[in-house]
């Protein structure tokens, strides 16, 4: 391990300490707006993997939040399981739900990808919605055994893996051949990238994230319904967030899930009635200034080698640039 | 001697047009076979066949003792056969390097061990000055060489070489020339696609293969094949007198 990647390590080690740490002393508010923050990063680290690595879109991973949140809401209330262990199982049958749900969905590409996971949200959250075993549209109600202290510190360890297994990835030699399916899947392939293989692993990462989270959320509002649990509004938050910060790196998510659920806060908080029209205005000016998101434009601006055009200037050529 | 390839009665055709008709060739360890023929003549689509690109809808593809048709992708690349584009397809938004290391995990474990691969690989095709940049930003020349780069990271026994004197300047095509005499120097077959320029075409083939509308229609050394009377005809057209 090298010197750098040691001091990275313990940094990171140091803030999630400090969070957890930090709990106790956030008041009511404090904690709902921390743990808030923490779900919608930990789930924009979810998406990240498929969609901003994999290129592969996703408008339905939240579709494994509500399978992890109905399976904790159900094992708690029929079986003296301990809740955590619930939400494990839940993200593992999320996984499990994956897994052949991402053999046959990643047949397809692009736009169809999406429409394709927004339809196996919207199936099962009418399922959900009209099944006996999940309570129909009123949901299952919990009784409110578990403090959000406990959810928070859950929440903080799924979130702080789905970094931790984020960077790794963008590291590794899995994630440089997710980057390069996602530039150009033939290519790819004939440069030896056992595609199918890959992207199908990078969905089974994508799914397993917010089915861990998903028994905390149950947890935290005591109830669990369609609505709540194949939330729209998570997913976008996720998908906004990832796509401010920056798409496909390893800080988009956590820049993006910090600056927009602050400014968000603060605007709710000053503007009430227009907060939702004006974050938006904002959200388009960001993402017209910067297309790629914050994380990159920074990067380039504090000379990242990766976006200078090296070729092609005057100064380059008469430099012997092109032999 | 057994050949390295053998593409044994392949035909391929899109609704009612017959791209390839019952083509068949080998290609031997370590030799330059040249396919040439006009515009439209099928080349793109022989290579595509035998990337494993495309399924033909008749006839077989062994490479090595191994049946190519209906394999996956990487598992060709595996076997040793590296391919380009005739249009370059670099992944753009992968800086030069990475481009050229996806290639590289092939022999490499790690991402760092590839990374370091690919460097002199890059170097070895004189894009070093541009190892970090994005692709997005190489001219294309430059992208041609990046891709024989992302192709010789896979340290393959063959390579395909789809039109690779396309869009090149005269001096370009001769180091392009160079390049696949390099290759085969290094024991490396090759596969190359040529249009039209048949002065490269007899510097750099061991043997040729005409194709005309989808067939093959003349096969062997380079001098008899531009002296037989069937390839002139297929690049200059028959003259009136004779129709």
């Amino acid at each position: 391990m090298s010197a750098r990647l040691g001091l990275a390590v313990a940094l990171f080690v140091c803030v999630v300490a400090l969070l957890a740490a930090a709990g106790p002393f956030l008041g009511g508010y404090w904690l709902a707006v921390v743990y808030q923050t923490l779900l919608a990063i930990g789930l924009a680290y979810g998406w990240n993997v498929i969609s901003g690595y994999a290129g592969y879109f996703s408008f339905g991973q939240i579709t494994f939040f509500g399978i992890g949140a109905y399976t904790t809401a159900l094992l708690t209330s029929h079986t003296s399981l301990d809740w955590r262990l619930a939400a494990l199982a839940g993200g593992a049958l999320a996984v499990a739900v994956a897994a052949p749900a991402g053999a046959i969905m990643l047949r397809l590409r692009g736009p169809f990808f999406s429409l394709g996971m927004l339809g196996l949200a919207q199936t099962l959250r009418v399922v959900a919605a009209s099944s006996g075993i999940t309570g129909g549209g009123t949901g299952l109600y919990l009784s409110a055994t578990v403090t959000p202290l406990a959810v928070y510190e859950w929440t903080l360890a799924v979130a702080a893996l789905a970094f931790a297994v984020t960077a790794a990835i963008d590291r590794s030699a899995f994630g440089l051949r997710l980057c390069a399916l996602r530039e150009d899947e033939q290519v790819a392939g004939t440069l030896g990238v056992a595609v199918t293989a890959a992207k199908v692993r990078a969905f089974l990462i994508s799914a397993a994230i917010p089915g861990l989270l998903g028994g905390g959320y149950a947890m935290y509002l005591t109830l669990v319904d369609p609505p709540s649990a194949f939330s729209t509004r998570l997913e976008l938050q996720a998908i906004v967030m990832t796509v401010f910060g920056g798409i496909g790196t390893l800080w988009g998510p956590l820049v993006g899930g910090v600056v927009m659920s602050q400014i968000s806060e603060q605007l709710w908080a000053r503007f009430p009635q227009a907060y939702l029209m004006i974050f938006g205005g904002l959200l388009v000016a960001f993402l017209i200034i910067v297309p790629r998101g914050v994380v990159p434009a920074l990067a380039s601006r504090l000379g990242g080698p990766r976006r200078t055009r090296v070729n092609g200037t005057p100064a380059a050529v008469a430099a012997g640039g092109e032999p | 001697m057994s050949a390295l390839l053998e593409v044994r009665g392949v035909s391929v055709s899109f609704g009612g047009v017959r791209a390839l008709h019952d083509v068949s060739l080998e290609v031997f360890d370590g030799e330059v076979l040249s396919i040439v023929g006009p515009n439209g003549a099928g080349k793109t689509t022989l290579f595509n066949v035998i990337s494993a690109v495309r399924r033909p809808s008749k006839g077989s593809v062994r490479f090595d003792g191994h049946e190519l048709v209906g394999m996956p992708l990487h598992r060709v690349a595996r076997l040793g056969i590296a391919r380009t584009y005739q249009v370059v397809r670099p992944f753009h938004r992968l800086s030069v390097v990475d481009n050229v290391a996806v290639a590289a995990l092939e022999h490499e474990r790690t991402r760092a061990a590839a990374r370091r691969v690919a460097r002199t690989i890059v170097a070895s095709v004189r894009l070093e000055r541009f190892a970090d940049a994005e692709a997005s930003t190489l001219t294309l020349t430059q992208r041609k060489r990046l891709e024989l780069a992302r192709a010789l990271a896979l340290r393959p026994r063959l390579i395909l070489l789809d039109e690779v004197m396309a869009g090149l300047t005269p001096t370009e095509m001769d180091e392009m020339a160079e390049f696949v005499l390099g290759l085969r120097a290094r024991g490396i077959a090759a596969v190359a696609g040529i249009e039209h320029v048949m002065r490269l075409v007899m510097r750099v083939s061991d043997r040729v293969v005409v194709l005309d509308a989808g067939a093959k229609i003349a096969e062997g050394p380079p001098a008899a094949v531009m002296a037989d009377p069937r390839v002139i005809d297929a690049y200059l057209g028959v003259p009136m007198s004779a129709v």
